[in-house]
């Protein structure tokens, strides 16, 4: 990580990385829908199409309008018709440096474990995260948030946002 | 279909019935793998636009065979075996790459993209009856239909346009009307679950299990399902979205259809909505609204089905169509789906249930008391058009049908 990166910043990008993984892990999409700013986007896709630049995604979300409407489709519509299960996040930053129009651009390592209503934990995706940030009075939010899914071929259906 | 170990119980008598150890008895995931995928029929296997430039590979399995789906210089796609003639090394690992020849790592052999042998280090020292034109790679057969693959690894099966004659007009319209596709991207998922659960959807759940097809007005709309007579089914329908999305989605674009002047992925006739093409056993050519998606599904074991969802937009689409289709493919279909999230869960959950009374799955909604039925042509709420699946499919394995 370089050097020039401000104290505060390191720490507001570290407090927004906390807070959208408490969100995912504590079911919690208002919270996750917070840690994006209005102007922020959100796509999962896999591998095999990043590396093909294929445009595809499992998550297209390119508005605030869609995020929006992810928050809709996981508390309101698929409720009741899936096999709900608990993930646990783990997160490690490996490049944070100043990007340009006075944003941050931040790498990570995510990877996901799962585990169903019976107790059994599997790894559920692995991959890496690619972070445009926004610091404003000391708080951070998302402008995009792109996750590459090393898992390209993944355990069945994937509700939750990763 | 006897085998030692396994005497089939009797079929069902009833036409509308299927046993559930047809779905759960793994003895015979291999006779299956004979009969059906290495068997005198075609499967789905990918769309030229995969492989839009020589050298251009794709790898797949059809049945138990692993296959290289290559772009040959010469123009031609050919499905050759993924395995080196001399040892049986895997020779291309890669799902998708580009490639100018298949080297084998072990004795560093060497093939061109249309299968020959071109080197062999240490052929001096080979029998002198040995001839690199006789060891070239085995191939499966593959014909095209609006750039749709079709393969099989059969040496004589039917002619395919005569395997497709009564479900080529749906399915030509389906792909933009001359199959010219742009390939948009993938997403892949191993769902939990025996293959012909995967396959055996129908329309009877389409506006129950997913909310979202509330808001396309699926139940009560103009549509229909057809079988032919090979066990293709056909699936139109007149879907048009409610106007306030009932009031669930801010971006309501994502719920439109476009259509009009574009290229377009319906009938003549369809105003809007879904054509759904289904290449018996388990291929599937799958279009809500401006989506057009090809989805490739290889059994991995009796309990794990391997889909591919393939999209595509046509070479003809401006910008911003195309923009729309790979906002709508993103978020509509596939593992985690606007409207079709909830499949995939319904099939592990039948899975894990298949030792569970009733031993039968029973096909109801579209089913008379009386003897006047015909599941070859329903609406498209029903469910019993997949007693015809459910035939071809007994059929094709030998089972025997009680009587009554």
């Amino acid at each position: 990580m370089s050097a020039v990166i401000p104290e505060e910043i390191r720490q507001a990008v570290d407090a927004l990385q906390q807070r959208y993984l408490r969100a995912l892990d504590g079911k919690d999409m208002r919270g996750w829908l917070e840690c994006f700013d209005r102007d922020g986007s959100y796509f999962v896709t896999g591998a095999d199409n990043d590396q093909d630049d294929l445009p595809i995604g499992l998550m297209f979300d390119d508005s605030y309008e869609r995020l929006q409407d992810r928050v809709t489709y996981v508390t309101q519509v698929w409720p009741g018709a899936f096999e709900d299960y608990q993930t646990r996040h783990f997160l490690q930053t490996l490049d944070l440096q100043a990007d340009a129009d006075g944003l941050w651009k931040s790498l990570s390592n995510v990877t996901v474990f799962a585990t169903d209503l019976r107790g059994r934990s599997q790894l559920f995706i692995a991959g890496t995260y690619h972070d445009r940030i926004r610091v404003t009075n000391g708080m951070a939010r998302f402008c995009g948030r792109r996750v590459v899914l090393d898992t390209f071929a993944t355990p069945g259906v994937v509700v939750y946002p990763l | 279909m006897n085998t030692p170990d396994f005497q089939p119980p009797p079929w069902p008598s009833a036409f509308n019935e299927a046993p559930k150890w047809a779905v759960e008895r793994a003895e015979i995931f291999d006779p299956e793998m004979e009969r059906i995928f290495a068997g005198p029929l075609w499967h789905l296997v990918g769309h030229r636009a995969e492989l839009d430039a020589p050298g251009r590979f794709k790898t797949v399995q059809l049945g138990r065979v692993p296959l290289i789906l290559i772009h040959g210089q010469d123009g031609v796609i050919r499905a050759l075996h993924n395995a080196c003639a001399h040892r049986g090394t895997m020779l291309e690992p890669r799902f998708r790459g580009k490639a100018r020849e298949f080297e084998c790592p072990f004795h560093r052999w060497a093939y061109s993209l249309e299968g020959t042998l071109t080197r062999c280090p240490g052929v001096k020292d080979f029998p002198g009856s040995f001839e690199l034109t006789n060891h070239g790679l085995a191939s499966a057969r593959v014909e095209e239909f609006c750039g749709l693959l079709f393969a099989s690894l059969h040496p004589d099966p039917p002619v395919l346009e005569a395997w497709l004659v009564e479900i080529a007009t749906p399915l030509r319209a389906a792909l933009g009307g001359d199959g010219r596709l742009k390939l948009l991207g993938y997403q892949k998922t191993i769902f939990e679950t025996n293959w012909k659960i995967y396959i055996d959807d129908e329309g009877y759940h389409a506006p129950l299990l997913h909310r979202a097809f509330q808001i396309l007005k699926w139940k009560g709309g103009a549509g229909s399902q057809v079988r032919s007579s090979q066990g293709h089914r056909v699936t139109e329908t007149v879907m048009e979205g409610v106007a306030d999305n009932l009031g669930l989605l801010k971006d309501p674009e994502l719920m439109r259809y476009w259509g009009g002047e574009h290229p377009r992925n319906k009938l003549p006739h369809q105003k809007a909505g879904s054509l759904l093409v289904t290449p018996w056993p388990l291929g599937a050519v799958m279009n809500h609204l401006d989506i057009i998606n090809c989805r490739f599904a290889n059994p991995l074991s009796p309990t794990q089905t391997e889909v591919h969802y393939a999209y595509f937009a046509h070479q003809d689409d401006d910008p911003e169509l195309v923009r729309h289709r790979v906002r709508q493919s993103s978020n509509l279909i596939g593992p985690s789906g606007f409207i079709s999230l909830e499949d995939g869960a319904v099939f592990g959950r039948i899975q894990k249930a298949l030792h569970a009374e009733p031993d039968r799955i029973r096909y109801l909604r579209g089913w008379q008391d009386s003897s006047e039925n015909d599941p070859w042509h329903v609406s498209h709420n029903d469910e019993v058009t997949n007693t015809v699946w459910w035939e071809t499919y007994r059929q094709t394995m030998g089972f025997e049908r009680a009587t009554s």
